[in-house]
């Protein structure tokens, strides 16, 4: 079984059945950094995957493929709440890494000093010490990783204009660092990266902890956590065909020393009530950083999806305002959904197509959701902004749209409801009198926390900040699932260090 | 789907493209959800030529100009149901739509290659 991958057996096949020293569940982010860290410890590690492995020259091109074949649900899951602002997620060997713009930024300090404020995570260690563990990870993963500013000649104009933008406004902004080797500035990296310059968990990590004796098994979406008493050995599922939906032969990995989930904060909960646990923090406490996306309309020519998909970014306004700045090339299937109008309307606003450039905010919601399982084992999302977040939201609109014209736009397209379609320069201000109500907003969700969260208290964190579920023996959570607040900032090189300090704490190092 | 994204002189429509190819691969892949709810915003389309432009007929028994018409105002309705609706259809129709190499090169972009629908099996 050792250095091996195992993919969809039918039901015809008998059950299928390994043995590991530790099982992972999930490879994306968490998944990744924690098994591959073992490996290299010399354990065996069983990384158990719910989506298919796609090669990246497999990757499909079109966003219809993308959606098809590396989306969790299509990308079609929506919160529940006041208005459906899609999730999106991958579900394939690589987790979401496939399907990011690997974008890396450093945990900022404020982050731990809030998590040893609200929830006493660092007391017991000595204050500090996480967030210095956490930077050293990072920084070994930027080496590990290849992080790279967008080279220049990768950057098109789209990235080149809000840097424009910004240094016009007079305020802060850079060039993105991202976990990219030589990007060649495809726009592509929503569809996964056909190029392998981006080093997603299943271009870099997977192959390695295969050559390092783990194994693989794709296609196996686990169902539950099995135990032995109070101890966590192994974990059971049935095979899952990635076209056909059909349902395979049962698959059941027994764990010698831990069973590790990494399934993502809409998944991970769903695992554990399935695996009997009852702890009443489960599914509670989800955040996000909702975004939406602002066209500024130019008067040459942008071409917006060449370059990078997202090179440019600033963190001017998270601290005071809670908002992240970014540039992000949509690309043309999505965009008519992002613009009103149908029929010859819709077909004139496209035609200005290559003169948009689309850039978009992010924003540190502090409005907490809770995650659902309905009668069919599904899981589901409710979440709706409060309006101090809403506030921040529009607030982003703003200065988006701000930048745009201070980057040279003629007009922006705001993208809210009950505003026109298009505003000039003198308009802006029209911003911020806009609707508070999150149905006048198009926003999704990419980044997500909670859901089984750490923390000192047994009564409201599912785990301790190690990680370690409580009322058992030998189950850790190690993806974005345990992370209790939002960050402000992308969140992929937060999750992986903070599996690798898990990792190092189950070695007892 | 043709009177959301018609032809016009600066670009392709819709009915331009591989529409029927789409559909068979929308009504074989896709999760039964999703089909559900482009049925319903189908439907939607089809029903509120009252609404919109006033005329007590199903979108499809329009003339060409007020279906335009019709097409337009509701691409533009601030019901959120209704909405949510036209956003799911205009989706799937730039889905099909904006791989099409026609389009794309009008676009400036260069044509996708075939979608590989594969998988590592060992
Ligand atoms: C479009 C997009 C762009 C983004 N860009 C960035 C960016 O540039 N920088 C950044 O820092 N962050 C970015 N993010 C966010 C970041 O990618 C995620 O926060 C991160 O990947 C989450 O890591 P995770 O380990 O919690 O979950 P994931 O990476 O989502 O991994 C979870 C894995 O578990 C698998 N799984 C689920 N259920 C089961 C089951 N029952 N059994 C087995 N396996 C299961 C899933 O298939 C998946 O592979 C982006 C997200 C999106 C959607
Ligand atoms: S822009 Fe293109 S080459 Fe660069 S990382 Fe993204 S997909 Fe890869």
């Amino acid at each position: 079984m050792r250095g091996t991958h195992v993919s969809f057996r039918s039901a015809v096949e008998p059950a299928f059945e390994a043995e590991a020293d530790v099982v992972v569940v999930g490879s994306g982010a968490g998944g990744g950094a924690f098994a591959s860290y073992l490996a290299r410890q010399g354990l065996v590690v069983g990384v158990v995957e719910a989506g298919p492995w796609i090669e990246p020259e497999q990757y499909p091109h079109s966003v219809y493929g993308a959606m098809r074949d590396l989306m969790d649900d299509w990308g079609m899951q929506v919160t529940l709440g006041r208005a459906f602002w899609p999730i999106v997620q991958a579900r394939v060997v690589g987790g979401t890494t496939v399907i990011n713009s690997a974008i890396c930024v450093r945990t900022p300090a404020d982050v731990f000093d809030r998590w040893e404020r609200e929830f006493g995570i660092g007391r017991g260690s000595g204050r500090g010490r996480l967030a210095e563990r956490v930077w050293m990870h990072q920084e070994a993963l930027e080496k590990e990783l290849s992080a790279e500013e967008v080279p220049l000649e990768a950057l098109g104009r789209s990235n080149a204009l809000a840097m424009k933008g910004a240094r016009a406004l007079g305020y802060e902004s850079h060039y993105m660092t991202r976990y990219v080797e030589r990007c060649a500035g495809s726009g592509q990296c929503l569809q996964g990266c056909r190029k392998r310059r981006k080093r997603s968990v299943n271009v870099v990590w997977i192959p390695e902890i295969i050559e390092r004796g783990g194994f693989i098994v794709s296609c196996a979406p686990v169902e539950s956590v099995t135990f032995e008493g109070r101890r966590a050995v192994g974990v059971r599922g049935r095979f899952l065909h990635p076209k056909t939906r059909e349902r395979g032969s049962s698959f059941q990995i027994r764990a010698k020393r831990a069973v590790v989930l990494a399934a993502s904060p809409t998944k991970t909960p769903l695992i554990l009530w399935q695996s009997g646990l009852r702890h009443p923090a489960i599914g509670r406490f989800f955040r996000a950083h909702p975004g939406t996306g602002v066209f500024g309309v130019y008067e040459h020519e942008v071409d917006h999806n060449i370059g990078a998909t997202q090179g440019w970014s600033t963190l001017a306004f998270r601290d005071r305002l809670g908002i992240k700045l970014e540039t992000l090339h949509i690309p043309l299937e999505l965009v008519a959904s992002r613009l009103a109008g149908g029929g010859r309307t819709l077909m004139e606003r496209l035609a200005r197509y290559r003169f948009f450039a689309m850039w978009c905010h992010s924003i540190r919601a502090e409005s907490v959701g809770r995650i659902h399982r309905t009668f069919f084992g599904k899981g589901i999302v409710r979440y709706t902004l409060n309006k101090e977040d809403m506030r921040r939201l529009r607030e982003g609109v703003y200065l988006v749209a701000r930048t745009h014209f201070a980057a040279g736009a003629q007009s922006v397209i705001p993208g809210i409801g009950g505003m026109p379609f298009e505003i000039g320069p003198h308009e802006v201000e029209r911003i911020r009198e806009a609707s508070l109500d999150p149905r006048a907003y198009v926003a999704i969700l990419s980044h997500l926390f909670g859901g089984a969260v750490m923390g000192a208290d047994p009564r409201s964190s599912v785990t301790d900040e190690g990680g370690r579920v409580r009322d058992c023996d030998g189950l850790l959570v190690v993806d974005a699932s345990v992370i209790p607040s939002v960050l402000g900032v992308n969140p992929q090189h937060t999750i992986m260090a903070l599996a690798r300090c898990f990792a190092e704490e189950l070695l007892g190092g | 789907m043709c009177a959301l994204y018609p032809r016009t002189e600066a670009l392709p429509g819709i009915e331009d493209t591989d529409l029927d190819g789409f559909l068979r691969e929308l009504r074989s892949e896709a999760p039964l959800l999703l089909r559900f709810g482009l049925f319903v915003a189908a439907l939607v389309f089809h029903l509120t030529p009252l609404f919109t432009i006033g005329r007590p007929f199903p979108a499809f028994l329009l003339p060409k100009e007020q279906l335009d018409r019709h097409a337009a105002r509701l691409g533009e309705c601030q019901w959120y149901w209704i909405k949510q609706a036209i956003f799911l259809l205009k989706l799937a129709c730039g889905l099909c739509w904006g791989r099409n190499p026609v389009v794309r090169e009008r676009m400036g972009l260069a044509p996708y290659g075939p979608d590989s629908n594969g998988w590592r099996q060992k």
